[in-house]
């Protein structure tokens, strides 16, 4: 019915997009190839089913190809170092290469100063107007969630190098899905800093992801929490491949909201005070403020609602029971019907500015109580990661 | 929104328009999401279903009488939660009902016959004359939308201009739905899984939950629940080589007894650990019977692996003792010969037993066959591994005839600690308390004998005289009376420090000696003390055959365990009853916890999951865009109105009708 004219989108086609396809899915296959034998059948339809969106995003937001060849590029290489040198985890404490650069926790180490010094220089550059200094920010950020991101991949293979009944995904304790959190929001934030063409929010963002890494090390430092434990049997399960990461994509876009939520009360509060301040030009307009707050909470609920159903569906074979309103599923719950409200208020009652971005500010405080409050205050199913 | 805009502007207010109207609303939607977050809220800051006392000593009695008068304990259970979700229900029905005529008829209409006054004042809209036939334009007007993937429609009017209107992105609007009907749906699907049902038959009193703890056979008939039942979830434990056909439901401050269908047996339980101790698995091997199978289903469940059978799902969800066989000595700690007893008996069995010192009951509770702990640092650096296996052990409790119990944790084999090996007993008076730790030294046959021999000869003040006079004779040039004075001084010493400990020669001393010479005395005392005692190992040590030719000189080995031995004798009279109970023998039986479910609204809450999802992609994902193109013509020109409307505002709406309408032009 729809005659979709090929020619007009087969064009925005470059070579790159024809190898970044080719890439995945040799990737993908050779990864298949090399892992089958300890994947169950689920375990392979999600890394097919895996290749797929992977692919489309990088179609879709060309920056991704970039970074995932670099996180790519470094894991491997990590990879290699180590079998080079035993294929034992303890290499990491004897190669240089591994011991201060690309072994997990050298990598993560690095992201977490990183994103300290971008969260510096994105500030740095809103004062003084400076294009270069935002530049440099941007590249760092960009640097600090690749390693990141290589970090958990490495950790990954380290945690099979420690023992074969050891390994597993690392989304599983809370210093793990701290590191992921991390990552998986710079990403989501450098994707609306290109598409809005803005790099003011950068700053704002980037305070929830020092306050995360003033968290994960002080959490490393002081309960050797980065050392890698085996599962316990509740969470073996391919599920965890699926819910947790989907739980960060909304974790990640509440917090985006929240912050954006900082600047636009910032702006309106100039607006209103001192209409000639300098940093009034520097932040965006509340209109492009309004849709990156808009955005973010639309992608966080779509994926919060995922990851919940997804849980629930965890939980009826784990726990025997979709619902046992356990805390952790509980706050799930009051986040997303909190987000569901504030949709509701916007598209309906069309309310914009201030009050919806106190919304969102609160809003974060919520997601926070259910991401971290739980797991100190709460005790139930979910008693990974306790603190 | 436009649609809500008319909703809202009723001409003629009938009593039940404005019902709907309230029902339908999005203030009290919004209302009742936000009294769900608080009540669930509540639900988790509030532990529930605790027992009443704690919540009494917690709040006072004014709260608590307040809290349980609005059911905070049981909040997702409470009359008022139930309220809000029908109210939820009921508003996102009404919604939903009222909305969707409204919406696919948006859906439809491609709103061609708009007049060209109209389209001058949508959001985007802009006119320019272009030199070609009219014909040719409005071909390229449908190419044009065509390559942008609009569905169009053709509106010739009578004044001969034609309007060409595109419209994509109505799966929008089928979003809504989606999401909206699956809410719906979601919260039956909840409700057919709820215990409504069993509510119900409380309520008319043909259903009562048994609070007793007795044996199945004395359960209040009232308690069971037929097969026929159609949704539960409830537990039952099963030892190796047991079955059941028959679940426990918590209901209340009770249980229900609900009848299977079928019957599981068990016939073996494992549980494996990581090599730092953590548990790696629970697995069961299970025997389905059912009347309807010719040969038993045979499976092993385990965590994340539960047996599905017909609409059952059974879990692995736990696991306990099932009654592991346990044999011990008993030994006597305040018997002036060796004695001990044997005593054979059972996990979640208890004994009673006779002892000069009086009247015990043993209750035996627990049986471990592996006490995984951290090494310290050193252990852990010199063996490789962090966590060590000290073994079995048992938990019991042993109560006198006055009712005071004293719990303990006996460990069947020695731990090393620094080099030497214990046999370790904890205790303690309190469940609340951590165990106090009694450490007996192993002799050099890694047993126990040597200790108990010395405990005895301890406790015997005949022999211990007869065997330090033998020891140390009399010297020459001390009177007879100074001598038989020495000996009893060292009799009552040792007598004192088996019953006290060091810290009971110290209170004495405080207590019958002036002050100024307490110190003195003192040390006097525990010399005393350590060199009678020392005499009696040596003479423990000689009957043994360890020194033969050279008493002076025995190993620092034989010196330490001398010294470990001391110590542990000395904390004795804070051990409890004077029994201690040794671990001989046992025989495991596990037994493992099954978690049973009916649950026919669980695929109704997949379906109404699944919907949900995909309606709120759609939602937010699919724009709903209309474009409309205005053709007249003018001469052998043609004027263009080209309008364009999208159902939510962003930013790059502007851009896109712009970069259209180049490319109309070009
Ligand atoms: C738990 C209950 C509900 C959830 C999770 C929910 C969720 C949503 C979401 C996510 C949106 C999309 C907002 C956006 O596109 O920005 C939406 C839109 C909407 N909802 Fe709900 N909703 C619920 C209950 C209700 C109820 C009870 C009503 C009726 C009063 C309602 C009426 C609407 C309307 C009219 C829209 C706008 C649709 C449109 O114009 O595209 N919703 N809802």
């Amino acid at each position: 019915m729809e005659n979709i004219s090929k020619n007009s989108n087969w064009q925005r086609f470059s070579l790159r997009d024809w190898l970044w396809t080719l890439i995945v899915i040799t990737g993908t296959v050779v990864a298949w190839l090399i892992y089958k034998d300890n994947m169950d059948i689920y375990e392979e339809v999600i890394l097919f089913s895996i290749a797929l969106p992977t692919i489309w995003l990088g179609w879709y937001w060309k920056s991704f190809q970039t970074h995932a060849y670099s996180v790519a590029v470094i894991s491997l290489l990590s990879i290699w170092f180590y079998q080079l040198n035993g294929n034992i985890y303890q290499a990491n404490e004897e190669v240089f290469l591994l011991k201060y650069l690309i072994s997990s926790q050298a990598a993560i180490m690095w992201m977490s100063f990183l994103v300290l010094l971008g969260t510096v220089t994105y500030f740095f550059g809103l004062f003084k107007q400076s294009d270069f200094v935002y530049k440099v920010s941007t590249f760092i950020t960009w640097t600090a969630a690749t390693l990141g991101f290589a970090g958990l991949m490495v950790r990954w293979y380290e945690s099979y190098l420690i023992s074969s009944d050891y390994g597993h995904i690392p989304v599983s304790t809370l210093y793990e899905v701290f590191i992921l959190f991390i990552f998986m929001t710079i990403l989501m934030y450098l994707y609306y800093e290109q598409k809005f063409k803005t790099r003011a929010m950068g700053g704002f963002v980037m305070l929830v992801m020092s306050a995360s890494v003033l968290f994960v090390l002080w959490y490393v430092f002081d309960r050797q929490s980065h050392e890698i434990q085996p599962l316990i049997p509740a969470l073996q399960s391919w599920w965890m491949k699926i819910h947790v990461p989907a739980n960060f994509v909304g974790y990640g876009g509440f917090s985006i909201a929240s912050m954006v939520g900082v600047a636009m009360l910032i702006r309106l509060s100039l607006e209103k005070r001192r209409p000639q301040s300098r940093l009034l030009t520097s932040l965006p307009s509340l209109r492009i403020m309004d849709d990156i707050m808009y955005r973010s909470i639309a992608i966080g609920f779509a994926f919060f609602t995922v990851a919940t159903v997804l849980g629930a569906m965890w939980a009826a074979e784990a726990w025997g029971g979709y619902w046992s309103w356990d805390p952790k599923e509980t706050w799930a719950l009051i986040v997303w019907l909190n987000y569901a409200a504030w949709l509701h208020i916007r598209m309906t009652k069309g309310w914009h500015g201030a009050p919806m971005a106190w919304w969102a500010v609160v809003g974060l405080f919520i997601t926070t109580f259910a991401f971290l409050g739980v797991n100190i205050f709460l005790s139930g199913l979910h008693s990974y990661g306790e603190l | 929104m436009s649609e809500n805009k008319n909703m809202s502007k009723p001409t003629h207010r009938k009593t039940p328009t404005i019902w709907l109207e309230f029902l339908g609303s999005m203030n009290l939607a919004i209302t009742l999401l936000v009294m769900l977050s608080i009540a669930s809220v509540i639900g988790t800051v509030l532990q529930q279903n605790q027992v009443i006392q704690d919540y009494i000593i917690k709040f006072g009695p004014f709260w608590h009488e307040v809290y349980s008068g609005l059911n905070l304990y049981d909040v997702y259970g409470a009359a008022w939660f139930m309220l809000v979700l029908l109210f939820l229900l009921v508003t996102t029905g009404v919604c939903v009902t009222r909305n969707t005529p409204v919406f696919i008829k948006d859906m439809k209409q491609f709103s061609e016959k708009l007049s060209l006054n109209a389209l001058k004042h949508q959001p985007n809209h802009s006119s320019f004359t272009l030199d070609n036939s009219i014909d040719n334009v409005k071909q390229h007007a449908i190419e044009s939308l065509k390559q942008d993937s609009f569905r169009h429609r053709v509106h010739q009017k009578e004044d001969g201009s034609v309007t060409v209107a595109g419209l994509k992105g109505h799966w929008n609007r089928l979003g809504y739905f989606f999401s909206h009907v699956s809410i719906i749906i979601i919260c039956i699907g909840a409700l057919m899984d709820s215990n409504l049902y069993l509510k119900y038959h409380e309520w008319t009193g043909s259903l009562v939950p048994e609070t007793r703890n007795v044996t199945l056979n004395d359960v209040d008939p009232k308690a069971w629940l037929s097969a026929d039942n159609y949704s539960y979830r409830g537990n039952v434990n099963i030892t190796e080589g047991n079955s059941a056909d028959v679940l426990f439901l918590p209901y209340g401050d009770g249980y229900l007894v609900q009848q299977l269908p079928f019957r599981i047996e068990v016939t073996d339980f494992r549980l494996d650990y990581y090599d730092n101790g953590m548990p790696k698995s629970y697995e069961s091997d299970i025997l389905l019977y059912a009347d309807d199978l010719d040969e038993p289903l045979v499976k092993t469940i385990e965590v994340n692996h539960p047996l599905y059978y017909k609409n059952y799902a059974i879990y692995q969800s736990s696991y306990a003792d099932g009654g592991s066989k346990i044999n011990f000595n008993v030994h006597a700690l305040a018997s002036p010969h060796i004695s001990s007893s044997v005593v054979e008996s059972a996990v979640n069995k208890n004994e009673s037993l006779t002892t000069p010192v009086g009247q015990f009951r043993i209750e035996f509770t627990d049986f471990k066959l592996y006490n995984i702990v951290p090494r310290d640092e050193e252990e852990a650096e010199l063996t490789g591994r962090k966590m060590q296996n000290n073994g079995p052990s048992v938990l019991f409790k042993v109560r006198n005839e006055q009712g005071t119990a004293w719990e303990y944790e006996n460990f069947m084999i020695p731990t090393k600690q620094e080099d030497r090996w214990f046999y370790m007993s904890g205790v303690r008076t309190s469940v609340a308390d951590p165990f106090r730790y009694l450490f007996i030294p192993a002799d050099t046959n890694r047993s126990r004998d040597r200790f108990f021999r010395f405990l005895a000869l301890v406790n015997n003040p005949q022999e211990l005289e007869t065997i330090l006079a033998n020891m140390a004779p009399k010297p020459e040039d001390m009177t007879e009376s100074t001598y038989q004075t020495q000996l009893r001084l060292f009799s009552q010493l040792i007598t004192l420090y088996r019953q006290t400990g060091f810290d009971g020669i110290a209170r004495f001393v405080e207590t019958n000696v002036p002050q100024d010479q307490q110190e003195q005395v003192l040390g006097f005392y525990y010399d005393q003390l350590a060199s009678a005692l020392q005499m009696l190992y040596l003479h423990i040590l000689d009957e043994e055959g360890v020194i033969k030719d050279d008493a002076g000189n025995i190993t620092e080995a034989h010196q330490i365990w001398f010294e470990d031995a001391l110590t542990s004798i000395a904390s004795l009279h804070r051990y409890g009853p004077p029994l201690y109970f040794e671990l001989t023998n046992f025989e495991q039986i596990q037994s493992t916890g099954l978690q049973i479910t009916k649950s026919p609204g669980k695929d109704v809450v997949y379906f109404g999951s699944a919907l949900l999802i995909i309606g709120v992609f759609f939602m937010f994902y699919v724009r709903q865009r209309r474009v409309w193109i205005h053709l007249k013509a003018v001469g052998d020109k043609t004027e263009v109105t080209i309008a364009a409307k999208d159902n939510k505002k962003l930013p790059e709406t502007e851009d896109e009708f712009e970069k259209f309408v180049t490319q109309f032009k070009a």
